[in-house]
């Protein structure tokens, strides 16, 4: 007994230097931030305000507007790219395959790309006379080019696109070095009982890939509902705010319009909210020690 | 494996590849292009690579820029591995329901936009005089909600045996951890250090707020003066971002083979 | 072997870590950008330095050494550091530092956006310095540009760039349909549809080309005619606003005939200068800077007023769109230096404005400045017409509009109804749309 409580001990010893900083870097300034929430105001003029900014919310277009884009992209997006992601992942732990490194680089460089020139390519790509509808107009398939990034369903496409694009080698590395747990033999001995790739695939590699995989869902949900670097830099947020996200109308409502930081934080707790019951949901699913 | 006939997923591969590789290749040629070719979307290698490249000498800190970006982002690197997977490892084999309750408050330390939590947070560290300081810049993302995280699911699958072996050797709890499973888990090291190395050399809204200073520029703040402007040199502007991009690729091919192709003579 | 390596790393790197902390004042000794001897730190510059923030260094922080090197001829121990800071970074920068109390990092002197000059100076009152009594003479600038510093009366920026309309058409397009320059100088809106479809038609070539989603031209119309999105206490005035209604149905006018391109971003928008595949550009005169890149047009580029709009009274050719202001803060702790040094240059030296011309083409809004030689030269690049000289008259016409606080809001929500408009929404509906949300971000 004695000993099992020695090792308690080391545990919370393990842990207490990462629990600190988060707990001074993160929380004391979400408490701060929280405080911030029940008041209004301009600027440095804030007055308590009680839940006044938490209703007000609500009754505001764009926000309102920003949170279904949020979920759209969500709903769409993350599944896509978690299943891409795991499949690259699998093809490239084929021991046959040639030029394995080559690929692996490849397909994680979009992630690295610095995001001015993937902003000004993907919109060049998707311009009424970009690469796409040239492509388009010559196949035939449309008479003159289509502003993709002046309708909003098509404009929600070409982020959900970029987004996919972008983190895609990103979750293949979670998933790349999460296999290297699995012993190739296994493998072997599965392909030797004739058992298909797809039975493989569902009988040893997701299961033993389930805390992985749990980890970077629980990370794209996080990174799709702050998502911010997209509509500011792709769109705009436009057409007619079709594509906002809430990051950035958090953003706006701090840095560009006259500043109203209760609001803002109000608005970010609703994001905290949100992902932490998602994060809850999908812990308790995926979450189980076997 | 999914078994793609061999063909196929040759075939396949390269296309993802290549639509993956398309504006890092297209941001090079654009490198060696004058602006106004840029601008007018020439796609074939020119002749001004040299010239960008001492244009962008001559009006930014390059090398100042560099040496910053690389020191913070290596610092932050290392101490942020050792502490986070410290705290992953302790999480996941001492895992009691107070620790698994802490782990789900720690979750919730990454899901506030940052925009609300840093103005308090710039307050500290101006109060703390840590502005234009490496310490300013690392500490706020020294331990990560994710990184923990990481560690403590890759921790679920280190053979119990392994340590109640080490145990029996009178090896003691640290021991353990960094003569054990420190060289076990060698490829979510190098899949964790590529992934924060890239977000520290990337990150830039946090610099941009404690770095007053000139002389504490970091790479993406470079590249941010040069799209700020009535007149863009889109040619000298692609070599700043080649610039800022190649670092991160290089650390990725460096540490690729580990994290994806396994130890040889892996537990289980 | 690997271990004790790996652990000696560690070591070092905490160790680099914590000496980090106390070494962070002495950052890496590295050659500064600007000419002058860079003081280290912001809060502590010395005596007879000045602290400055600006962006672009073809620009603004050219004007702004310029102006030091000028200051120094009278001033040998007066010494300038300038930091290059992009305007979005400023305005991080100042929010952050304001909004926690600290102004210490602040620099003396801070360049602002003129839309965004009254909105910092409203929410932070306690960082602007108040400029009425402080020697410099604002009536020797051109109004419409001093008020957008202006609040409840009180001067709190120095006007700097010059943000006047230009509308620059490329003469040999149009003179392949058969027009020249004067067929598009002082003309109204309906005229220029009309010679736009003729261009359109004859040459293929559409006149102008905006940013889809963005209300400048809109905005650009509704200041040449005396109109704005605010009334004079500052309520937003978007619905049922005659000349803003008139002013959107001329955009949606030129983009359903063909006459303007919508195209997605800034990039793509100069590239269309650039590359010649639209016939002119009507927007604030630093567009021109853009303009000049390409070199190949040479001598086929001309500059004219911008259209009015018919039937209204008061309506002018002239309107602005962008420029800047430098601000000083009360981080600055010698604020006489500070007032002098503006009073000697931007706001006092014609021979200032001389200089930076040439290589910046940064135009004055100092009126004075107008009657230089400098000014007066004929540019090569635009057929040998002294564009300079026409645009700062330009500048002296252009209506005093109040822009308002609320600028950026008024702006966005003007622009998702401008875009509805465009796909086909209803004028009336969009505009009340917007009008309650202008209101409701204004918290009425």
């Amino acid at each position: 007994m004695m000993l099992k409580e020695k090792q308690n001990l080391t545990g919370w010893g393990f842990l207490a230097p990462a629990t600190l900083m988060i707990a001074v870097m993160s929380f004391y300034p979400m408490f701060r931030a929280l405080i911030l929430s029940f008041k209004t105001g301009i600027g440095t003029g804030m007055t308590w305000s009680g839940l006044y900014n938490y209703t007000r919310m609500f009754q505001d277009g764009v926000f309102m507007q920003a949170l279904k884009n949020n979920f759209i992209y969500l709903i769409i997006q993350v599944p896509i790219m978690l299943i891409l992601a795991l499949v690259l992942a699998t093809m490239l732990n084929d021991r046959s395959l040639k030029c394995k490194g080559l690929f692996r680089t490849a397909i994680f460089l979009p992630c690295a790309t610095s995001l001015v020139s993937y902003a000004i390519i993907f919109r060049s790509l998707f311009a009424v006379d970009g690469f796409f509808n040239t492509f388009l107009v010559k196949a035939g398939i449309l008479e003159t080019g289509y502003n993709f990034l002046g309708n909003p369903t098509s404009a929600r496409i070409v982020i959900i696109l970029a987004l996919i694009w972008r983190w895609t080698g990103y979750n293949m590395v979670f998933y790349l070095s999460g296999l290297q747990n699995i012993e190739y033999s296994v493998y072997e001995a599965a392909k030797i009982d004739g058992a298909s790739p797809f039975t493989i695939f569902w009988k040893i590699t997701a299961p033993l890939l389930k805390p992985t995989i749990l980890l970077t869902a629980i990370i794209s949900t996080n990174g799709t509902l702050q998502l911010f670097d997209e509509s500011v830099n792709l769109t705009n947020g436009g057409p007619a705010n079709s594509t906002i996200t809430m990051s950035h109308y958090i953003y706006n409502m701090s840095f560009k319009y006259v500043p109203n930081f209760g609001y803002a934080a109000a608005m970010s707790f609703l994001i905290l909210i949100l992902v932490a019951v998602l994060a809850f949901v999908q812990m308790k699913v995926g979450d189980k020690r076997d | 494996m999914i078994k793609f006939k061999s063909g196929m997923r040759y075939i396949f591969l390269s296309i993802v590849s290549f639509l993956s590789v398309f504006p890092l290749l297209w941001m090079v040629m654009a490198a060696t292009n004058k602006s106004i070719d840029v601008s007018r979307g020439r796609l074939l290698p020119g002749t001004e690579l040299v010239t960008n490249f001492k244009n962008l000498l001559a009006s930014q800190n390059v090398m100042g820029a560099m040496i910053n970006s690389f020191k913070y982002a290596i610092v932050l690197t290392i101490l942020s591995l050792f502490i986070c997977s410290l705290a992953g490892y302790g999480f996941e084999i001492y895992h009691d329901k107070g620790k698994d309750f802490v782990m789900s408050i720690i979750l919730l330390a990454m899901m506030v936009p940052f925009a609300a939590t840093m103005i308090p947070l710039f307050q500290m560290f101006s109060k703390a005089k840590l502005l234009n300081s490496t310490a300013g810049f690392i500490l706020p993302t020294i331990s990560v909600p994710f990184l923990i995280m990481l560690f403590r699911q890759s921790a679920r699958s280190f053979p119990h045996d392994i340590i109640e072996a080490a145990r029996i050797e009178g090896l003691n709890e640290f021991q353990i951890f960094y003569k054990m499973f420190f060289p076990t888990m060698r490829s979510t090291y190098a899949a964790a250090m590529t992934i924060t190395f890239m977000n520290a050399w990337n990150s830039y809204l946090w610099p941009k707020v404690i770095m007053t200073d000139e002389k504490s520029m970091t790479m993406p703040m470079l590249v941010a003066n040069l799209t700020e402007g009535y007149v863009t040199d889109y040619g000298m502007l692609m070599v700043g971002v080649l610039l800022c991009t190649i670092p991160t690729i290089i650390v990725f091919f460096l540490l690729q083979k580990s994290f994806a192709e396994g130890i040889t003579g892996a537990v289980k | 072997m690997k271990r004790k390596v790996m652990a000696i790393v560690l070591a070092t790197a905490m160790a680099a870590g914590l000496t980090g902390c106390g070494a962070a004042s002495a950052p890496t000794e590295v050659k500064t950008e600007t000419e002058t001897e860079a003081a280290t730190q912001t809060a502590a510059a010395g005596e007879n330095t000045l602290t400055v923030w600006c962006w672009d260094p073809a620009f603004n922080i050219y004007a702004m050494e310029q102006a030091g090197e000028i200051y120094q001829e009278s001033h040998p121990e007066f010494t300038l550091n300038v930091i290059e800071t992009p305007a979005t970074d400023a305005q991080t920068k100042l929010t952050t530092a304001a909004t926690s109390g600290d102004l210490s990092t602040l620099p003396d002197i801070i360049l602002i956006n003129d839309s965004a000059f009254q909105k910092n100076v409203i929410s932070y009152p306690d960082v602007f310095v108040d400029l009425t009594d402080s020697g410099i003479d604002f009536t020797k600038f051109g109004p419409a540009k001093v008020t957008n510093s202006v609040v409840n009366g009180k001067n709190y920026g120095v006007p700097f760039d010059n943000g006047a309309v230009v509308n620059a058409i490329r003469t040999d397009v149009i003179q392949e349909a058969g027009y020249t320059i004067d067929d598009f100088t002082d003309i109204t809106w309906d005229n220029y549809i009309t010679l736009g479809k003729d261009v359109l038609a004859k040459t293929g070539k559409p006149m102008l080309s905006m940013q889809a989603g963005e209300s400048d031209l809109v905005s650009m119309i509704l200041q040449s005619a005396g109109g704005s999105m605010f009334d004079a206490e500052g309520n937003p005035t978007i619905v049922n606003n005659e000349l803003l209604v008139k002013a959107m149905d001329v955009y949606a006018e030129l983009v359903k005939s063909g006459v303007l391109v919508e195209v997605n971003d800034w990039d793509q928008y100069v590239g269309g200068l650039t590359s010649g595949n639209v016939a002119s550009v009507i927007n604030g005169c630093w567009i021109l800077a853009s303009v000049q890149t390409a070199e190949d047009q040479a001598g086929n580029w001309a500059v004219t007023d911008m259209p009015k709009l018919d039937g209204v009274e008061g309506a002018t050719n002239y309107s602005n769109n962008g420029g800047s202001s430098w601000g000083i803060t009360t981080n600055c702790k010698d604020t006489a230096l500070a007032f002098d040094f503006m009073a000697s240059t931007f706001a006092g030296s014609v021979q200032l404005y001389e200089t930076i011309l040439p290589k910046s083409g940064a135009l004055a809004t100092y009126l004075p400045a107008a009657d230089s030689e400098v000014y007066g030269e004929g540019q090569e690049f635009f057929g040998g017409q002294p564009i300079y000289a026409t645009i700062t008259e330009f500048a002296g016409k252009v209506p005093s509009i109040n822009t308002g606080v609320y600028y950026y809001e008024a702006r966005d929500a003007v622009s998702t109804a401008l875009s509805n408009v465009i796909a086909g929404a209803d004028i009336n509906a969009e505009l009340k749309n917007a009008q309650d949300t202008v209101s409701f971000q204004m918290g009425k």
